[in-house]
């Protein structure tokens, strides 16, 4: 599904990444860790396209995306859940999520400004697209409300459905977890297991390692911009590697 | 600058309830019977006001589509204005179909926008703000150096516009024109931005990282909404110069682009009929202002002046006391009393 080999980005001469590679199969749910500092970050904004790779390549489909913008990545089925509530503001709920089936539509400003058949046909689609993956994430009593209005566990839900509505292959999330209350965490745990069940192939960069340990099928560690270990969750708790790189090394 | 552009709900949500349609179309529909209506019972300079007001409602709808909904600052309007002005002028100047310069005066403004628009719209904020500014100020000193556009006596004797035997030669029908352009400028935007493109817009104002990801081609439709912008202000530039007769750089002054982003901040920005009550507002209160400027007694700089300061004071005290402009204001205080 996504394939990325040796990539390598730096600023001001400080490698942030670092000739890293990983393969995410089919239908897997990959997780990728690490300390703060790590590189996390920055791996998924040059999977995103919203940063350029110094050296390296990423495919998706075997398509090789490493010099498209974001827009055309997204069109060839990768959704992305950002860090912290990107909200369109001024919209409702479903409104939102409908911005997300946009590389799936066409209609464009003649057809929507003549108000043309084929642009209604695109908005009633849009629409119903949108309200089915409103009920997935369990967000339709909000639908007509102000995305703006929404407690935080919801924004992140909403961003789930936005992303859902483009009917991705791959769906990223960049710390899904973070700044959720137990409950809401909860809830996007088990979104996110219901997803793979549906069999979407995830990667899931997160903090917290628990909330990864429970969900991914295969764990990606990475430390000072390079991976140090991969494996099953159970291998990557028992990694010496890993262990040390977050307590610390031992004395 | 970047402060003064909320992005206001759009009320026109996909899926209102049927039963609101009528009282949602009804106030619109008196709206329009009003301004048909109108030109019969207005005298000449009454009528040169209400075809200037309209021209401004023009404008300021693309301000307010721009600025309030995709989010994008743009102080050189006048610029777009004067091109479509100048458009429309030249070619029936030299004896060109008035009706094809009336045309080619929103294209013309859009092509132009499109040029400037590459290098500009990868500035933001009151970087872009500036920039668009600088635009127009360029724009105005080219005019007023360059030959085909009559240097700075500008261009004079444009014909009346007409098709065929047919000729508009009074105010009346340049305002019933005006307005059908104004009645047109507000249904294509209403149109954009309840649907596809429009919710892009309107997302990308927000975060255009998350805009991008979500497929939206950013640069492109930013690009397509400065244009579109630009030819609203083209349309109506086209309009004045074959109602005015004459175009020169002074027409188009820069406190121009200044008062189309009062209106539009005034009436309410994001509001596709915030634009056109902004755009009333301030050019009833300009005229007031001049019969008071102009009255016996009063100082020769007493116009100037006071035009200057009552913009200066109308925008803090809108922007201070009603943030998201007149007409918000106005409805939110409707619907609580109701």
């Amino acid at each position: 599904m996504l394939s990325v080999q040796e990539v390598s980005r730096s600023f001001g001469g400080v490698y942030a990444v670092r000739d890293v590679s990983l393969d995410i199969a089919d239908g897997e749910v990959r997780g990728v860790i690490g300390p703060n500092g790590a590189g996390k970050s920055t791996l998924f904004h040059l999977i995103t396209g919203h940063l350029a790779t110094d050296r390296g390549a990423i495919s998706l489909r075997s398509a090789n995306v490493d010099r498209l913008p974001p827009h055309r990545r997204a069109a060839l089925g990768m959704s992305i859940v950002f860090q912290g509530a990107r909200v369109f503001r001024g919209m409702t709920v479903r409104e939102n999520v409908m911005v997300g089936a946009h590389s799936r539509t066409r209609a464009g400003f003649v057809s929507a400004a003549l108000r043309l058949p084929r642009h209604r046909r695109d908005e009633r689609e849009i629409a119903r697209r949108a309200d089915e993956a409103l009920a997935r994430v369990g967000l339709t009593a909000w639908a007509d409300r102000q995305a703006g209005l929404l407690p935080l566990g919801q924004q992140r839900s909403m961003q789930v459905a936005r992303a859902l509505c483009a009917e991705p292959r791959l769906l990223l999330l960049d710390e899904p977890a973070s700044g959720l209350r137990a409950g809401e965490r909860e809830a996007l745990a088990v979104l996110i297991e219901e997803l793979r069940a549906a069999g979407l192939t995830i990667m899931l960069i997160e903090h917290d390692v628990a909330f990864v340990t429970r969900l991914a099928d295969r764990i990606t560690v990475l430390d000072l911009g390079r991976v140090i270990a991969e494996g099953t969750p159970g291998e990557i708790r028992a990694d010496p590697l890993v262990v040390s790189a977050y307590l610390g090394e031992p004395e | 600058m970047t402060r003064l552009t909320p992005v206001a709900p759009v009320r026109e949500a996909a899926g209102a309830r049927p039963g609101s349609r009528i009282r949602r179309v009804l106030p619109g529909g008196v709206v329009a019977a009003v301004t048909l209506a109108l030109p019969a019972f207005l005298d000449d300079s009454a009528l040169t006001v209400y075809i200037f007001l309209g021209l401004a409602a023009m404008v300021t709808v693309g301000v307010s589509l721009l600025m309030g909904y995709a989010g994008q600052v743009s102080l050189g309007q006048g610029a777009f204005y004067a091109v479509g002005g100048y458009t429309a002028g030249i070619l029936a100047v030299r004896g060109g179909p008035p009706l094809a310069g009336l045309l080619a005066a929103p294209v013309v403004a859009a092509a132009f926008a499109v040029v400037v628009g590459v290098p500009l719209l990868r500035l933001r904020g009151h970087h872009l703000a500036f920039a668009t500014i600088a635009t127009q100020l360029i724009l105005l000193s080219l005019a007023g150096q360059l030959e085909f556009t009559g240097g700075d006596i500008g261009l004079q004797g444009i014909p009346r516009l007409g098709a065929g035997p047919y000729e508009l030669g009074d105010a009346s029908g340049y305002a019933y024109l005006t307005w059908a352009g104004v009645a047109l400028v507000m249904l294509v935007t209403r149109n954009v931005i309840v649907s596809r493109p429009g919710r892009a817009l309107r997302a990308l104002a927000t975060s255009e990282t998350a805009a991008a990801s979500s497929g939206v081609p950013v640069g492109r439709y930013k690009l397509v909404v400065f244009a579109l912008s630009a030819a609203f202000a083209g349309l109506a530039g086209g309009i004045y110069a074959f109602y005015v007769g004459y175009v020169a750089p002074s027409s188009f002054p820069v406190l121009l682009s200044i008062e189309y982003i009062v209106m539009a901040v005034v009436g309410g920005l994001g509001t596709v009929w915030g634009a056109v009550v902004g755009a009333a507002a301030i050019t009833l209160l300009v005229q007031g202002l001049n019969v008071i400027g102009t009255a016996p007694g009063m100082p020769s700089y007493a116009p100037s002046v006071l035009s200057y300061a009552v913009y200066a004071v109308v925008l803090i005290v809108v922007v201070l006391f009603l943030p998201g402009g007149l007409l918000p204001a106005v409805t939110a205080r409707l619907r609580r009393e109701r």
